[in-house]
């Protein structure tokens, strides 16, 4: 799996073994030290993904997260020192599709990449429905009243996985593993954040969603097709 | 509706109105004991009212003596020239029969002239003989009822001027005070008693007047006293309230309020005094809140600035680690023991992030709803390699806890991992029972493990910080001596409690208990801290002595 990955972090020592890493693994990595030359740095190297630290010189990496995801849905991942829940909710909001806590595994930070870079969900083509939405997995595609919905890969992903099995309550730790890739008990923040980033862009009324609806205590399910 | 239905809202009815007659009792007791100003008005009126009283007295007792005095005085002069006149009158007669008579009508004649008496009463002396002939004399009538014996006797043995107070009858059962005075008169060759009445109800009146002039009086200043009282008391207690309300808000943590300051009595140096220390206190407290925001900031920068370096080294060690089949035998154990120390720095990193997170009250419990016995199922899989590496059968009991309760549970599972890690580190190799169970307030887990058990010394420590029961045996798992720590501090976090039973030769047994609805602070014991299994009290042997300790609320 061949791929360009920026790695956004100051840390000239830290990218520079990152760098090793992921050239191990066979991927491309471009570096860039400064968050205010790091939105110019995505566009002119257009990379299949990003590694960015949230504490960065010039722009922070909340700031960067939110530029990039203005005009790319590329996927995201954070590298951040702190495990703070407000840190790790608001670089989620910002539009991270994952994080990643300083210090971490090379093997993580590999299934991390891999997960986010492998080809999408499904490629059967066929067209499901979920409330009044049609997913059309062929084309990457949500649409409402035959209106495309902007989403990204992963947010596409989780709506996908969802309306695949619509009568199926995913639990937090099912959606972790088949959305995220993770294989043992991670960060169940995750789901609730990206549901919720989810919600905010398929729902008519966020506040009382019926797309993606909670099933308390348990997880999550697909509302039923109209 | 029967006689029995009936009986109910009349008792009912009975004990409510016996309720507000007891508060009704009581409210002004608690007024008493409650309120400063209504206690020293009360204390001054009682005192007023005595004194009143006592001085009202003797001043309305000294009048009406000197009242009655006088009006005696007047009396007894008036009577005494009364009989004067009439000696002087009968002196001139016969002491014949008609002349007697007639003697006798202008002497009373000459008496009513000088001293106008309510009445009069002319009686012949029972030792005089020669009078005989006339008779007694009474105006008005029954008038010799007032005159009493004692005052006849007294008449009688030396013929002087004598008196004494009656009662003179007006209409049914009323009388007015009166005065009786006797003198005798030589009539003819006897003697007569003449006892005059005068009526000394205008002094009776005139001291009524007094007397009430005193009550009014006494009434006005008590009410005046009241209120001068009242006024004094307010003003003394305004700043004292007002300084109590100010301490109660200071004590509540509004460290900026102050009491105003004015003048220069007691109550403003107490105002000034109070306002300096309030002062000192704020300062002394934000100089502390402001030393431990610059110490928790400091932790949390130093192990943030220390992450940046220890993902490289971390990610270069692996790297390393990898390659160690290419290196020559030393390098190559180099480069495990750089990985395994390095992973074992990270965990230890960790642990001290979140102790400083908690000690500066940062930790935030992310409740939602959580099944207790999967969690521990989870925690037991979780550590299933350890217990087969120590040869330890984990034996899992879930009679209740079953049903969600809300809880962080990253934090719980932290706590049972650590729990279980534990029992599985002390447990030699002999089974650990976990128990789960719930009441209607609690849920708890309960690890037992079956091994050496502690001290009591050691009970109370097992919860500090870095410390090891015994330092000198060897760690399977490399725990950062933070674990029991940590967990202590997420059960009070939950607003539970982590307990620990253990018996020198019986094991030990954790008892983590959590409210079953977040903020309930009662907890009851749905796993008993001492485990049913444990040996009888009396069977332990003495020198190992069974301690319980209890920490959290």
């Amino acid at each position: 799996m061949s791929g360009r990955i920026l790695v956004v972090d100051d840390d000239t020592a830290l990218a520079e073994m990152i760098g090793i890493v992921l050239s191990s693994e066979g991927w491309e990595p471009v570096f860039c030290a400064d968050g205010a030359e790091a939105l110019g740095r995505f566009r002119a190297t257009g990379p299949d993904l990003v590694l960015l630290d949230l504490m960065l010189p010039g722009l922070d990496g909340i700031e960067v997260c939110r530029a990039i995801r203005t005009e790319s849905g590329v996927p995201i991942i954070m590298l951040t020192a702190k495990s703070d829940t407000s840190d790790v909710v608001d670089g989620l909001e910002s539009g991270a599709d994952d994080y990643i806590v300083k210090p971490f595994d090379p093997k993580e930070l590999v299934a991390r990449i891999r997960t986010r870079l492998r080809p999408s969900a499904s490629v059967l083509g066929n067209r499901l429905r979920i409330g009044d939405l049609t997913v059309d997995a062929a084309g990457h595609e949500v649409l409402r009243a035959g209106a495309a919905i902007p989403l990204t890969p992963l947010e596409f992903d989780l709506l996908h996985t969802l309306a695949s099995k619509p009568h199926q309550v995913f639990t937090r730790e099912m959606l972790l593993e088949q959305v995220w890739g993770y294989h043992y008990k991670a960060d169940t923040r995750l789901v609730n954040v990206h549901v919720q980033r989810l919600r905010a862009k398929v729902e008519v009324d966020p506040e009382n969603p019926r797309i993606v609806t909670t099933v308390r205590g348990v997880g999550y399910r697909a509302g039923a097709a109209v | 509706m029967t006689a029995e239905q009936a009986r109910t809202p009349a008792s009912l009815r009975a004990a409510v109105t016996a309720r507000q007659a007891r508060r009704a009792v009581f409210a002004p007791a608690r007024l008493l004991r409650r309120s400063l100003r209504v206690r020293t008005v009360a204390i001054t009126l009682v005192l007023a009212t005595v004194a009143i009283f006592a001085v009202g007295t003797v001043v309305s007792y000294t009048i009406a003596q000197g009242l009655f005095g006088n009006r005696l005085e007047q009396v007894l002069a008036e009577s005494a020239r009364a009989t004067s006149a009439a000696q002087n009158v009968a002196v001139g007669y016969a002491t014949d029969s008609t002349s007697l008579q007639n003697a006798r009508f202008a002497a009373l004649d000459s008496v009513q002239t000088a001293a106008r008496p309510y009445g009069l009463y002319w009686a012949r002396s029972d030792s005089s003989a020669g009078a005989a002939q006339i008779g007694d004399v009474e105006l008005p009538e029954n008038v010799k009822n007032l005159v009493s014996t004692q005052l006849r006797r007294a008449l009688e043995k030396d013929g002087l001027q004598h008196w004494q107070s009656v009662s003179i009858p007006v209409a049914e059962g009323q009388v007015k005070p009166g005065i009786v005075v006797a003198n005798t008169i030589q009539f003819g060759d006897g003697t007569v008693e003449l006892y005059l009445v005068y009526d000394v109800a205008d002094v009776q009146g005139t001291l009524t007047v007094v007397q009430r002039s005193l009550l009014i009086g006494g009434a006005a200043l008590l009410l005046l006293i009241a209120m001068v009282t009242t006024a004094v008391v307010t003003l003394v207690v305004a700043p004292l309230r007002q300084a109590a309300a100010v301490s109660e808000r200071l004590a509540a943590g509004h460290l900026e309020e102050r009491i105003p300051e004015h003048g220069e009595d007691v109550v403003a140096t107490l105002a000034r005094s109070f306002n300096r220390m309030a002062e000192s206190l704020q300062r002394q407290i934000t100089q502390l809140a402001n030393l431990s925001k610059v110490q928790q900031r400091f932790v949390s920068d130093v192990s943030h600035e220390l992450r940046t370096p220890l993902t490289t080294i971390r990610l270069a060690s692996d790297v390393l680690f990898n390659a160690r089949e290419r290196y020559d035998a030393p390098t190559a154990r180099s480069a495990e023991l750089l990985k395994t120390q390095v992973e074992r720095f990270e965990t230890l990193l960790a642990d001290l992030l979140e102790i400083s997170r908690m000690d500066a009250r940062a930790a935030e419990v992310a409740g939602e709803p959580t099944n207790l016995v999967d969690l521990v199922r989870e925690g037991v899989d979780a550590l299933g390699g350890l217990a087969e590496e120590t040869g330890t059968t984990i034996r899992v009991h879930t009679p209740g806890g079953h049903a969600f309760v809300d809880v962080d549970n990253r934090r719980i599972a932290r706590i049972v991992r650590n729990l279980l890690a534990n029992a599985l580190e002390h447990g030699e190799g002999r089974p650990v029972d976990v128990t789960v169970d719930s009441s209607e307030r609690a849920v708890a887990v309960g690890v037992r493990d079956h091994g050496i058990g502690m001290s009591q010394q050691d009970a109370e420590r097992v919860f500090d910080r870095f410390w090891r029961a015994d330092p000198s045996r060897q760690r399977r798992i490399g725990g950062t001596g933070l674990g029991l720590a940590i967990s202590l501090e997420d059960a009070q976090l939950h607003g539970g409690a982590l307990e620990v039973w253990t018996s020198g030769s019986d094991g030990t047994n954790f008892v983590l208990t959590l409210p079953r609805r977040s903020g309930s602070t009662e907890l009851d014991r749905p796993v008993p801290l001492r485990p049913v299994d444990a040996v009888p009290e009396r069977a332990v042997e003495p020198r190992h002595q069974e301690t319980r300790v209890e920490v959290g609320s």
